[in-house]
């Protein structure tokens, strides 16, 4: 029992420190310069290292403290959050997100709302259904037209594959708006191509080595598959490993969404045909001169489309 | 100053708390945001997942076993209750069943442990996988979202100015400190990990006890489960995933002995904050996610090694 005095002791008086503390001085640690956060979904993936290295080279230019930050693993949004959570503590001027969920975010980015930072949706949009119901505002979105780029892999395949061929497709984390639109996209492509038939869906969770296994399994179960298409490069990249090691090399035609330095490699090498190319840089830069702009109070334009581009063999051997 | 020291050595979980203070007074002097009631309780309520699981935990271990299920439970169960929310359950209702499905699962966990003679890694380790397989072919893989605001109000909610998640730690510490230090079963749980053929000897249902701490440790998987939903307001079949570390991860830096029979709910709670804390303060320092990870590493090896040190210094 004297233990749980002790206890009890001590925890009243973390509760009661805080409440005689000093309120944090501005001008001690905190820079000059305007701080901005850039919370990505993960840092060991080539496109958000991209996508940093183009804010980073925005941010130093416009003379922006920029923080970046990820959880430890892609999927978990409930880390995201912390990290955002622990973040507004610090007095950000501006929130650059790319939610690792588009509906679970939502509520943390409610509490930067009520911080009165203003915040930039980058990459992946948010569920519009989970923004309205509690009523997130957010000033901008940047990135790239998901639905449109799966659209334009679609059609790459219809007219490689003349019109005819079994396809597997490989997911992205259900419930993630770039997968999920992606995925329509594609669907819609190939909607009037009735030779084209879908023989096999899953999600390899966006990971080149789930890529690899999911798509062994997948050609264990169909032989018959011709081609695919896989929601980012990562997941293309295993497959085409899983390819190799069938025996197939060559043989299967391969899509990704992306456009990496290793997928580049993999069409110089003939065994990827295209892959929709996005410009992770370009959203970096974009976000953090969005949010440069926000801190002076000037407006920026709700939706800021980044371009996107098909890069197939061709154009990748240049 | 000496006699405080030497209590320090003494006294494993003044020792922890020693730790927790040290690290608080070190990130108050590093980051002007640090000490300040916003954060503070900022980073309570971020704890409160990982120290409600974290209870269970510490049964487990303390009874001399381990759990590597409760990430997958509190994925599985949460894709439960949200499934019986959206069918129009009341919400009192579905988070009972919710902590059943939990404890259900645990109760697997034990029988195969005790009926089945199975090691607790082993047997959990494939519930581990069962559980996070159902959830997901139960969700077919989509999270589940669009609750009511009473769910929400679990996480948003405040009473007297603090957050419902670490009123609600609390009251569960409360509790389970009774339970373990006043109830029968409490004393067997650390006698069955002391030396559990001598509990057996003086006869003691060892059987029925152990596989009970399972079913606990599938239902606070379960109430974590809960304020996890409530907080994303959506039930994901992947979430959870790697809770059982952090689980363990605070009742060892608690003090808590993984080989059984030593340690304090106390210890786990002050173990959880220190975690908690640590990746708080390394955000408000704006250290690299990687950096991160090896500091949180090391801080877990230099608490356990410490208490070794200490321990073998004192025999």
């Amino acid at each position: 029992m004297k233990k749980l005095r002790i206890h009890a002791a001590a925890c009243a008086l973390a509760l009661a420190f805080p409440a005689c503390g000093t309120p944090p001085k501005s001008g001690n640690t905190a820079p000059a310069k305007p701080r901005v956060a850039l919370v990505l979904k993960t840092l060991n993936s080539p496109f958000f290292i991209d996508m940093q290295k183009g804010a980073q080279a925005a941010a130093d230019t416009l003379g922006i403290d920029l923080v970046v930050q990820a959880a430890e693993r892609e999927v978990d949004v409930e880390k995201q959050m912390q990290i955002v959570e622990n973040l507004i503590q610090t007095g950000i001027k501006a929130l650059l997100i790319t939610p690792s969920g588009s509906r679970e975010i939502v509520a943390v980015l409610v509490k930067a709302n009520a911080a009165g930072i203003p915040i930039v949706v980058v990459d992946t949009r948010l569920d519009p259904l989970a923004a309205k119901a509690s009523a997130v505002k957010t000033a901008s979105f940047v990135g790239s037209d998901n639905y449109e780029g799966g659209k334009v892999a679609g059609a790459v395949l219809v007219e490689a594959s003349g019109g005819k061929a079994r396809v597997a497709l490989l997911e992205g984390i259900p419930g993630h708006e770039t997968g999920d639109s992606r995925l329509k996209g594609f669907r819609d492509a190939i909607k009037d191509s009735p030779g084209i038939k879908v023989v096999a869906s899953q999600t390899a969770n966006w990971e080149r080595d789930q890529g690899f296994t999911v798509f062994q399994n997948m050609l264990q179960a169909h032989p018959e598959i011709d081609s695919l298409f896989a929601c980012n490069d990562m997941m293309a990249l295993g497959a085409i490993e899983a390819i190799a090691a069938a025996g197939k090399k060559g043989r299967i035609r391969v899509i990704g969404f992306d456009a990496v330095d290793d997928a580049k490699k993999a069409m110089d090498e003939g065994t990827m045909i295209a892959s929709v190319a996005q410009f992770p840089g370009e959203m970096g830069r974009l976000a953090v001169e969005s949010a440069a702009k926000l801190i002076k109070g000037e407006a920026v334009p709700e939706n800021q489309q980044v371009r996107i581009e098909l890069v197939r063999k061709a154009v990748a051997a240049k | 100053m000496k006699v405080w020291a030497q209590h320090l050595l003494r006294n494993r979980r003044a020792g922890t708390l020693a730790g927790l203070f040290l690290l608080c007074a070190l990130l108050s002097f590093l980051s002007p945001f640090f000490w300040t009631v916003s954060n503070l309780l900022n980073v309570m309520e971020q704890t409160a997942i990982n120290a409600v699981v974290a209870v269970g935990m510490t049964f487990v271990i303390l009874s001399g076993g381990i759990d590597l299920s409760v990430g997958s439970l509190v994925a599985l169960s949460g894709v439960v209750m949200a499934n019986r929310l959206m069918a129009g359950w009341p919400l009192a209702l579905a988070v009972l069943f919710g902590l059943i499905t939990g404890a259900l699962a645990g109760l697997c966990s034990g029988l195969l442990i005790t009926r089945g003679k199975l090691p607790p890694f082993i047997a959990t380790l494939g519930m581990m996988s069962v559980a996070r397989g159902a959830a997901l072919l139960f969700t077919e893989g989509r999270p589940i979202s669009g609750f009511s605001e009473s769910l929400r109000s679990l996480s948003t909610g405040r009473v007297l100015g603090i957050p419902v998640p670490v009123l609600l730690t609390i009251l569960l510490y409360t509790l389970a400190v009774v339970v373990l230090n006043r109830t029968r079963f409490g004393r067997y749980v650390y006698a069955i990990g002391g030396n559990e053929e001598a509990t057996r000897l003086s006869g003691v249902a060892v059987g029925f006890h152990k596989t009970l701490v399972y079913v606990l440790s599938g239902g606070t998987a379960g109430l974590a489960s809960v304020l996890l939903t409530a907080r994303l307001n959506s039930a994901q079949p992947i979430a959870g995933m790697m809770y059982e570390l952090d689980a363990i991860a605070a009742v060892v830096i608690g003090g808590t002995s993984l080989t059984g029979g030593a340690g304090t709910l106390g210890g786990t709670l002050i173990g959880a904050l220190t975690m908690g804390v640590l990746r708080n303060g390394l955000n408000l320092l704006g250290i690299s996610s990687f950096l991160q990870q090896i500091v949180i590493g090391m801080v877990i090896i230099i608490a356990v090694l410490v208490d070794s040190l200490v321990k073998s210094k004192r025999s």
